[in-house]
């Protein structure tokens, strides 16, 4: 497995104060001009040293390398752009070198965000139910207890998919977030997915999780439980085929961002949404075939007796 | 020699460039459909084609209907319901047997009746029937955000798809039928030639020499 840790759990309760801090300022209404002006001046201050590519430390514990760069380009498009550093974590971290804590800080984006927007509008509950029967922390997995939200989502990079994304940088973004880990997928050699023909335009058009989450998880957006491999899907006519149960979510959504970015003439003109061979049905093709084939036979028949006809009556 | 003016230019127009439009629809939408086929169009390139003439079908269909209305083209299309049935099996046996063993005609072309009851029903049943199913259900298809969750239980997408598949096949089943029941006419040439030059010829002699 070509598991390469790049986060961990910091898995001790979090500062209560912290939470709270957090809660009271989403009450208090977070994004006014003067907030953000404050916000984005200390973000500065933090990113002069943790925008450095390099500034990383190797953990006394584990031996691994933790990395502390913060992308300052990623940031401004994260949900969490906007806000202050220190809105999330410690005030202490203004001052450096940063005082040790006793206890470091523990987050979760569910843990942050009880009852409010995200919540309501992206169901964080459902998905981390989901994600508690994922493949990464069923039980036996053996890097469970170092999972989290956050080994797949940076909180500092993370942003949703809106309707106007482009879609194929929806499949490109979502499907990084797999091959950050799980890079040697990407050999065609390993042959992990050498059953699929043109293995990289499923994944430029694709998600790595269509085919490794239940197409039952309606109606939520992603699933996040990731299957087994043995339980992922590998049907071809899971989606091209008439109900492409694995790829409705994408298509629709491939719909409905085409028709925001492009209007609806333009946008009825380059659909995209004729997934290949969405429609077809063996049945009804068949059927159909041969009825056609027998009308061609009759018409054919129909025709040469016309013309034998003809012939018999031009020699009388 | 009789010689009738039938059809006039918009409608020869409005015909061969719906001929063309079938003609682009049927191959971009089997190379969509059985996408893959090697002699088939490569899928991206299927699916533009396959939308612009799908809308411009609807706009010539949609012409169409306001053509029938406005002109008196559309008498053509109004059923006699009197011994309908009669023609129609007299029509029928014609095709069947007549046609083999030098019949006569059992219709004749008149400025007031262009069309025989079959091709009337036919032609009936794929304008104001199937056409409007095919287009309903490509734009469906185009706006499929739109659509429900669910049609009668099943996925929308699906209904739509379906809908789409069958009316396209029966279509092109009617395009087979159509190009060679237009030879039928009094020579193999007379009918396609109506329809290029406007004016319907025809010897009008009952019997032909045997
Ligand atoms: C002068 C450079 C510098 C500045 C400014 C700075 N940091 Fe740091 N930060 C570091 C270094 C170096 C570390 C590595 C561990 C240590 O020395 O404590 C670190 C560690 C951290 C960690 C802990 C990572 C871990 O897992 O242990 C956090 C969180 C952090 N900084 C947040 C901030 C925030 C928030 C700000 C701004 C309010 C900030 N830093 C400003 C240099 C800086
Ligand atoms: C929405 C809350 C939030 C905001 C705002 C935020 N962080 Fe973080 N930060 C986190 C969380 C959560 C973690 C722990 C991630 C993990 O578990 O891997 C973290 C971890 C870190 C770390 C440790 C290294 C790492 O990536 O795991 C550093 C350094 C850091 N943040 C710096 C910053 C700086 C600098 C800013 C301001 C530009 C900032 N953070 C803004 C939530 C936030
Ligand atoms: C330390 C607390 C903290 C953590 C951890 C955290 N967030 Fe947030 N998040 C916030 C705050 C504060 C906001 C700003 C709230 C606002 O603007 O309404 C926010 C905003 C958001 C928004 C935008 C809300 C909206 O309605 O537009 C989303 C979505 C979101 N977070 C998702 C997540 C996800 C997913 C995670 C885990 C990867 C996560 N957050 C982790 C504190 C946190
Ligand atoms: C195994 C990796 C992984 C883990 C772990 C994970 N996610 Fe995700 N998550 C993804 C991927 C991939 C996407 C992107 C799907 C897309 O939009 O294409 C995503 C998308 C999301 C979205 C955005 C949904 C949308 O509609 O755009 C939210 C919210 C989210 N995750 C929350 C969470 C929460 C909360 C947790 C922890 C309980 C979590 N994720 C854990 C992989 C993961
Ligand atoms: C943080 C690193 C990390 C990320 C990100 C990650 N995985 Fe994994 N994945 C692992 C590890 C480690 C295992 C092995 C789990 C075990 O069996 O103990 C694994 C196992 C799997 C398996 C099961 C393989 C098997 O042999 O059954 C699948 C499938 C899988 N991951 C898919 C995904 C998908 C899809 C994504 C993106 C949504 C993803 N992973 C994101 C680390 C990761
Ligand atoms: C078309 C469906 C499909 C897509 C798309 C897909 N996978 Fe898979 N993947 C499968 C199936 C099926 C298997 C199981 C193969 C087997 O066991 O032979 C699998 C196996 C795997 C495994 C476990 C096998 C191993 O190497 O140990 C990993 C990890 C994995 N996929 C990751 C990914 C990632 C990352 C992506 C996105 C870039 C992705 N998959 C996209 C269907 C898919
Ligand atoms: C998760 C859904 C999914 C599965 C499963 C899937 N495909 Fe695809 N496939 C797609 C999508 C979406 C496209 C359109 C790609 C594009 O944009 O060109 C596609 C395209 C194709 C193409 C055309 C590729 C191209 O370059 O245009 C072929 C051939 C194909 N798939 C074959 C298969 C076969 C064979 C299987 C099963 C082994 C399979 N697919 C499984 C979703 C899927």
């Amino acid at each position: 497995m070509s598991f390469v840790p790049i986060r961990f759990e910091i898995g001790r309760p979090a500062a209560p104060w912290s939470l709270i801090g957090v809660l009271a300022l989403l009450m208090l209404g977070l994004g006014r001009p003067a907030v953000a002006i404050e916000a984005d001046k200390q973000t500065k201050a933090c990113l002069r040293c943790h925008a450095m590519e390099t500034i990383a430390y190797r953990d006394p514990v584990s031996r691994e390398i933790v990395d502390l760069s913060i992308a300052p380009r990623l940031l401004p498009h994260s949900v969490h752009g906007e806000l202050a550093c220190t809105e999330c974590h410690r005030k202490s971290y203004r001052r450096y070198p940063h005082p040790e804590e006793a206890e470091r800080e523990s987050f979760s984006c569910v843990g942050c965000h009880e009852d409010d927007s995200a919540e309501a509008t992206y169901q964080l509950k459902t998905v981390e139910s989901e994600y508690r029967q994922s493949v990464h922390v069923a039980p036996g997995a053996k890097h469970a207890d170092r999972f989290n939200c956050h080994s797949c989502h940076d909180p500092h990079v993370f942003k949703v998919s809106r309707v106007g994304t482009d879609i194929a940088q929806v499949v490109r973004d979502g499907n990084q977030v797999c091959l950050s880990c799980h890079e040697k997928a990407r050999d065609p050699q390993l042959g992990s997915h050498a059953w699929l023909p043109k293995r990289d335009a499923h994944w430029e058009s694709v998600r790595c999780v269509d085919c490794h989450t239940p197409a039952s998880a309606e109606p939520s957006r992603v699933s996040h439980q990731i299957l087994t491999a043995e339980d992922s899907n590998r049907d071809c006519v899971a989606c091209h085929s008439r109900d492409a149960r694995l790829l409705n979510r994408l298509y629709q959504y491939r719909s409905e961002e085409d028709l925001a970015r492009r209007g609806l003439f333009a946008k009825a003109i380059f659909n995209e949404a004729y997934i290949v061979g969405m429609s077809r049905s063996p049945l009804v093709d068949w059927i159909s075939l041969l009825i056609i084939g027998l009308t061609l036979l009759v018409l054919t028949a129909h025709g040469l007796g016309r013309y034998l006809a003809y012939r018999r009556r031009r020699n009388r | 020699m009789k010689a009738l003016y039938l059809y006039p230019g918009w409608l020869r127009i409005w015909h061969w460039v719906n001929a063309l439009l079938f003609i682009l629809l049927m191959v971009s939408g089997a190379s969509m459909h059985y996408a893959g086929t090697p002699w088939l169009l490569a899928f991206e390139t299927a699916v533009p084609i396959h939308n612009a003439a799908g809308i411009l079908l609807t706009l010539g269909w949609i012409a169409f209907v306001i053509g029938n209305v406005r002109t008196d083209n559309g008498r053509y299309y109004r059923l006699r319901w009197r011994g309908l049935a009669g023609r129609l099996i007299e029509q029928s046996l014609y095709y069947a047997r007549g046609i083999f063993r030098d019949a006569p005609h059992p219709f004749h072309v008149t400025a007031e009746a262009k069309f025989n009851t079959l091709q009337q029903l036919s032609y009936l049943g794929v304008m104001y029937g199937l056409m409007p199913l095919l287009i309903l259900s490509g734009w469906s298809f185009l706006f499929s955000v739109y659509l429900p969750e669910t049609l009668f239980g099943i996925g929308a997408v699906w209904v739509v798809a379906m809908t789409h598949l069958a009316t396209s096949y029966a279509l092109v089943l009617f395009v087979l039928v159509h190009l060679y029941i237009i030879t039928t006419g009094e020579t193999v040439l007379t009918n396609p030639l109506a329809m290029i030059t406007g004016w319907h010829r025809e010897r009008h002699t009952p019997s032909r020499d045997a």
